[in-house]
C-alpha cells in the first residue's frame, strides 16, 4: 500500500470542553484568535436538562451541555464566519472519502464521535458518550492524526478504528458529522454582537424555557429527586445515581462544574471587551463563586459515597447545596438578562 | 512530570493521563491548569467502575453455569442494556432478550451472530465460547481480536 502523507500545520492546544476547545482551536487556525471561554460563551455551551426517565448506564441522565454541534454551530454563525456543516452521512466510506478530500485540500475537519471505542482515551472514561468532537488535520498512509482537546498531546488513530467511532451507534449517534470553516477569516468580526446574542440565547435557555426539566428549572427537580432516592430506590442504588451525577458533573471534559468556571471566564473577556463593563465582570464573579460551590457539592457527594453513614441526613444536605446553587445561578441569569449593551 | 500520587484506583491503567481544569479564586481570577485528577473525582470513578465489574463477573458466572447466553456477558463487558445493545445491532429488543436464553442462543443462524460480533467488535468463535476467562480486576479493556467493520 502506497503511503501518502498529509499532514496540516495545526496547532493543538489543550481545552477543558470538548466541543468549544475544537472550535476555538479551529478559529485560530484560519486566523482568528479567540479562546476556549469565548468559543463556549458565544456558542451557547452552558445548559442543564435532567432527564429522570431516560437511563445511560443505568442511572437517569443529566446534561451540563449543550446538544451535539450547538457550539461550532453558533458561535460561527453569531460571528459571521462562513463555515460547513455536514449532519449526516449514510455510507461510511463515502464519509472517510470525504474527509480524505478535505485533507487534501488543507482544511482541518471536525468530526463527532463516540467515546466507546475511541483507541487512545483514557481508560477510566470508557462510556457510551456519543457526543465527544475531535478534529482531524493530517493522514499518514492508514493513519490519521487528530487532536483531541482533552488528550494533552496530538494522537494517532488507524482508518477502522476512526470509521467505527463515527459511525458508533445508541444514543445521540454522531452518523458521521463533520464540520469546517471553509476559508480564512480576513475580515475583522463584529465579537461584541455575537457576545450579545450569545448571552441572551443562554439567559433564553436557562431560565426561560417553560419546561420543568430545563435549566435552572431542572436543576430544582434534580435537588427535589436527590432527597427521594435513598428511599426510594434503596441506598446502593441511591449512591451510584449520586455516583453518577458527580461524574456527570466532573469528568466528562471537566464536566458541569468545569463549565461553570468557563462560562464565568467568557463574562470576564465579555466584560473586558466592553471596556470593562461593570456588570459583566460583577456577573462573572457571582459565576466564579457559583462554580465553587459546585465544586464543594461534588466534594460533599464524593465523601458520601465513600462512607455511607447517614444516608438520609446526607441526601437532605445535598438536595439543599443543590438548591442554593439553583437559586445562585438564577441570580446570575437575572443579572444579565437585565444588561443593557 | 509530576508524581501521580495516592491512587485510588484499582487498575493502573487508569488515571494515567493529565487533563485542564479550570478554577476560579476571589477576586476574579479564572485559572487554567493542567494535572491529574485530585481523589473525589477518582473515588466516584472507581465506584462506578466496581458496580460494572460486579455486574460483568455476575454475569460471566452465570454464563458458565449455563443460565444465560455469551450475549448477556458481552453486553455488560461493553456496558450496554438490551435497549443499546438492540440499537447497536441492529436486532429488535424483544429478540434481544430473547436470545438471552442458552437454547435459543444455540441455535442461532451466523448471520444473527455475526451481528452481535459485530457490535461486540470480536469474532464469532469467541463469541459462542462459554468458557469465558476472567478478566483482571477494574479492567475491560482488552483489545483482543479485534475485527474490522468496513
Amino acid at each position: 500500500m502506497e503511503t501518502t502523507k498529509t499532514i496540516i500545520n495545526y496547532t493543538h492546544r489543550q481545552a477543558g470542553h470538548c466541543e468549544s476547545g475544537a472550535t476555538s482551536n479551529l478559529f485560530k487556525f484560519n486566523g482568528l484568535e479567540i479562546s476556549e471561554p469565548m468559543a463556549f460563551g458565544v456558542g451557547n455551551g452552558l445548559y442543564f436538562s435532567y432527564i429522570p426517565f431516560l437511563k445511560i448506564q443505568f442511572a437517569p441522565m443529566l446534561s451540563f451541555r449543550n446538544l451535539p454541534n450547538t457550539v461550532f454551530k453558533r458561535s460561527t454563525a453569531y460571528m459571521g464566519v462562513d463555515a460547513t456543516v455536514i449532519k449526516k452521512i449514510k455510507d461510511p466510506v463515502e464519509a472517510m472519502e470525504r474527509l480524505d478530500r478535505n485533507l487534501e485540500k488543507g482544511i482541518p475537519t471536525g468530526c463527532q464521535v463516540g467515546v466507546f471505542q475511541l483507541t487512545f482515551f483514557p481508560p477510566e472514561y470508557r462510556m457510551h458518550y456519543n457526543m465527544h468532537n475531535l478534529v482531524v488535520f493530517g493522514k499518514e498512509g492508514n493513519l490519521y492524526h487528530v487532536s483531541d482537546t482533552v488528550m494533552e498531546f496530538p494522537q494517532v488513530i488507524t482508518y477502522d478504528d476512526l470509521l467505527r467511532v463515527r459511525y458508533a451507534k445508541g444514543a445521540f449517534a454522531p452518523q458521521g458529522k463533520m464540520y469546517w470553516i471553509n476559508h480564512t477569516i480576513d475580515q475583522p468580526v463584529d465579537l461584541k454582537a455575537a457576545v450579545i446574542l450569545g448571552i441572551k440565547k443562554t439567559v433564553h435557555e436557562m431560565i426561560g424555557i417553560p419546561f420543568p426539566l430545563i435549566g435552572v428549572k431542572g436543576l430544582r427537580w434534580l435537588a427535589r429527586d436527590i432527597k427521594k432516592w435513598p428511599i426510594k430506590h434503596g441506598n446502593d442504588k441511591a449512591s451510584f445515581y449520586l455516583g453518577q451525577i458527580l461524574r456527570m458533573a466532573e469528568d466528562f471534559g471537566t464536566g458541569g462544574a468545569g463549565f461553570r468556571y468557563i462560562y464565568g471566564a467568557f463574562l470576564k473577556e465579555a466584560g473586558e471587551l466592553f471596556n470593562h463593563h461593570a456588570e459583566l465582570l460583577e456577573a462573572s464573579d457571582m459565576m466564579g463563586k457559583t462554580a465553587n460551590k459546585w465544586r464543594e457539592f461534588t466534594y460533599m457527594g464524593a465523601r458520601n459515597c465513600k462512607n455511607r453513614s447517614k444516608p438520609e441526613e446526607d441526601y437532605g444536605t445535598l438536595s439543599v447545596k443543590l438548591l442554593e446553587i439553583a437559586a445562585d445561578e438564577e441570580k446570575v441569569y437575572q443579572k444579565l438578562k437585565k444588561i443593557n449593551f | 512530570m509530576e508524581e501521580n500520587s495516592n491512587p485510588v484506583y484499582k487498575d493502573k491503567a487508569y488515571g494515567q493521563h493529565r487533563e485542564l481544569s479550570y478554577s476560579y479564586q476571589d477576586g476574579g481570577k479564572f485559572e487554567r491548569t493542567v494535572g491529574f485528577h485530585d481523589n473525589t473525582d477518582r473515588i466516584v470513578l472507581q465506584q462506578a467502575w466496581d458496580l460494572f465489574d460486579e455486574r460483568i463477573e455476575d454475569a460471566r458466572q452465570r454464563v458458565a453455569a449455563g443460565k444465560v447466553s455469551p450475549v448477556v456477558y458481552y453486553m455488560e463487558k461493553n456496558l450496554l442494556d438490551p435497549l443499546n445493545l438492540s440499537m447497536m445491532a441492529g436486532i429488535s429488543l424483544w429478540r434481544v432478550k430473547w436470545h438471552f436464553k442458552p437454547a435459543v442462543f444455540d441455535r442461532l443462524k451466523d448471520k444473527t451472530l455475526q451481528k452481535y460480533a459485530k457490535a461486540f467488535n470480536i469474532p464469532v468463535d469467541q463469541l459462542k465460547n462459554k468458557n469465558i476467562t476472567k478478566v483482571h480486576e477494574g479492567g475491560t479493556k482488552d483489545n483482543e481480536g479485534k475485527q474490522s467493520i468496513s
